[in-house]
This record gives C-alpha cells, sequence and structure tokens, in this order.
C-alpha cells in the first residue's frame, strides 16, 4: 500500500515536471547573440594575432616593415610623399603578410583598425572591410600576421591605424595581385 | 549551429534557471564555438558537442551563472496574482491550480542541489535518457541513477509537505 502511494506521487511529480514551464527564447536573441558571438570571436582572436617577438614566423612569410622606432606622435596624416611598402599576393591563394610594429614604448589598450581595399579580405572573414580590436604592445617589434586572400584581381591600399590616447598614426601597405 | 539553437537555449535555461543567466550562458558558449568553427564542421554530432561545451563552461563559471531562484509568487499573493512571473506561465493550457502546484515544484526545486536539480530537470522535464546525461556531465550512469533518486525522493518530501501532493 505504501509503495502504491509512492508510485502515484513519484507520477504526480513526473506529470509536474514534464509540465515545468520555460519559456522560448525572446524573438532575436539568437540573431542578436550570433552577431555578437562574431563580433567578439573576431575580436578575441585578433587580440590573439598580435603577436609580440620577432621568431620563426618571419621567415615564413612576407614580412612588412610598418615603421622603425614607431613612437606615436600626434594624430597625423598618412605621408603621401613617403615610400609605400607592398606585397604581392595571388589570386585566390592566402598568404600570411606579417606587418611589423615597432614601438619605442609599451602601449596599452592600443586601437588598432585595418582597412582593407575592395577585393582583398581576410582569410576566413569575407566581406569585412574594416576591423577594430584593442590590443597592446610591448616595447620593441610586435608582430600582427594578416592571412589576406585576394577575390578580386584588382589589389589596392591596405591602411592599419594605431590610435592610443589621443595620438596616432596611419601605415598603408600596397597590395597587388597576380 | 542554428538547428542547434533551440535545444542549446533549453539547456541553458535548465542549467541555469533564470533568463539573464540563460541568455548570458547561450552567448557565451556562441563566442567560444565561433572560435572553434574549423573544429566544429569535423565533429559528428555536433549538437551533443555543443551541449557539452555549454555544460562545461556553467560548471566552470558556475559562480557566474548561479541561478538566479526563480520567479516565485509571495505567500499569501492570490492564485493568478503575479503567475505571469513564472516562466512560461502564459500557456493557455495551464489553469491557475496547475499553475499554483508548478509554482510550488519551482520552489522545491529551488531547495535542490545544483547537481540533482540538473539530473531531474534533463531526465524528467527534458526527456535526457541515463546514457546522455552521462555524456553531458561526464557522470557515470550509475552516479546519475543515485542523484536522481535522491532527488525525486526530495521532492516527494517537499511536495508532500506543502500539499502539492498527497
Amino acid at each position: 500500500m505504501q509503495n502504491d502511494d509512492i508510485n502515484k506521487q513519484d507520477q504526480e511529480i513526473l506529470e509536474l515536471l514534464k509540465d515545468y514551464p520555460m519559456p522560448a527564447a525572446a524573438a532575436g536573441f539568437y540573431e542578436q547573440a550570433l552577431v555578437r558571438a562574431t563580433h567578439e570571436g573576431s575580436r578575441r582572436q585578433r587580440n590573439r594575432w598580435l603577436l609580440t617577438g620577432f621568431g620563426a614566423a618571419v621567415a615564413a612569410t612576407i614580412a612588412v616593415w610598418m615603421v622603425g622606432g614607431m613612437l606615436l606622435t600626434s594624430p597625423q596624416p598618412p605621408d603621401a610623399g613617403a615610400a609605400i611598402p607592398g606585397v604581392t599576393i595571388a589570386l585566390a591563394e592566402p598568404q600570411t603578410v606579417n606587418l611589423v610594429f615597432a614601438s619605442a614604448t609599451a602601449l596599452d589598450s592600443a586601437i588598432l583598425t585595418v582597412s582593407l581595399p575592395d577585393g582583398i579580405e581576410l582569410n576566413g572573414f569575407p566581406g569585412q572591410r574594416e576591423i577594430t580590436w584593442e590590443t597592446s604592445l610591448n616595447e620593441g617589434r610586435n608582430l600582427l600576421p594578416l592571412t589576406l586572400v585576394a577575390v578580386k584581381p584588382t589589389g589596392g591600399e591596405l591602411l592599419a591605424h594605431l590610435e592610443h590616447d589621443d595620438r596616432d598614426r596611419t601605415f598603408r601597405l600596397r597590395v597587388d595581385v597576380i | 549551429m542554428r538547428p542547434h539553437f533551440d535545444r542549446l537555449y533549453r539547456l541553458a535555461w535548465r542549467l541555469t534557471g533564470a533568463k539573464p543567466e540563460a541568455e548570458d550562458l547561450f552567448q557565451e558558449l556562441l563566442i567560444k564555438a565561433f572560435g572553434k568553427l574549423d573544429d566544429l564542421v569535423e565533429i559528428d554530432e555536433p549538437g551533443s558537442w555543443l551541449c557539452r561545451v555549454m555544460y562545461n563552461l556553467f560548471i566552470d563559471e558556475q559562480r557566474r551563472f548561479a541561478r538566479r531562484r526563480m520567479h516565485t509568487v509571495e505567500e499569501g499573493q492570490l492564485a493568478g496574482d503575479g503567475l505571469e512571473g513564472l516562466p512560461g506561465a502564459d500557456s493557455p493550457l495551464l489553469n491557475n491550480e496547475r499553475l499554483e502546484k508548478l509554482q510550488r515544484l519551482d520552489k522545491a526545486l529551488a531547495q535542490l542541489s545544483d547537481e540533482h536539480r540538473i539530473v531531474v530537470l534533463l531526465h524528467d522535464t527534458e526527456g535526457y535518457k541515463m546514457i546522455e546525461i552521462q555524456e553531458l556531465t561526464g557522470v557515470p550512469v550509475g552516479t546519475v541513477k543515485s542523484r536522481l533518486h535522491r532527488a525525486r525522493s526530495r521532492l516527494r518530501e517537499i511536495l508532500l509537505a506543502d500539499g502539492t501532493i498527497s
């Protein structure tokens, strides 16, 4: 008899548990979560890209010196008269270009924005023309590997804009496609 | 990942028991998964894998995702007043008496330990099999059975005491 009671009670609890409600996700929540994940994921991934040091990676890829002995100064436009470093990549073939930033001092919370010309994409991030993330630079050489893919044969100019406090500087890289 | 969203959201809810934490957990999972997209396409059962990642996230940051005890109605409130606070209580199929019982169940569940609450919700509410709970949590089936038994016993005690069941 006691077992019968327990079985009945358990059955009643089970029925309650089966009905135990929960709301559906709010309208648009999944879409917003995806957008945030894409943005945050990109930011975290690219923060890892900015490696310090000047290791073996350089030997395997093209290294482009963005500036020697860089000390950020007051805002200034790109120097149109200066020679622009360049790289040549093959159409539709991902190629890693290492941008080397040399900084005279350590810079915390610098904002780096990479703007890509039409037809050049970062591998794995189709359609994104501008990427901004926060990072820190060590004193000395800092390496930023960017894997570029040319989706059009046009090429163009890649801009890397570095901003820290009220100072900033823009570096230019010509990308030719063969 | 998209086809698994509803399942993942449900799991987030069952683990955390509250909307803000469930949404945070879901969001954290997407961010983590975003960085492993290359791995994800090679996984046989991405849904199960994502559930495991979510469970581990929950365990790793249990304090952050600590369950805010669910929306309950204060003692003495009339049936129907504030019932909308119970998650999913807008279902037209639930009458007030049923809702009151569910609220008491909600309070009873809040008295269980996380490990008991999660097992009973996954098994009895969400319909997970024992082996699926083992795969999700890494807890052996024998332990899952034991936790389920204890969770149900404790629920029976509480719900008998407050008159929800007889």
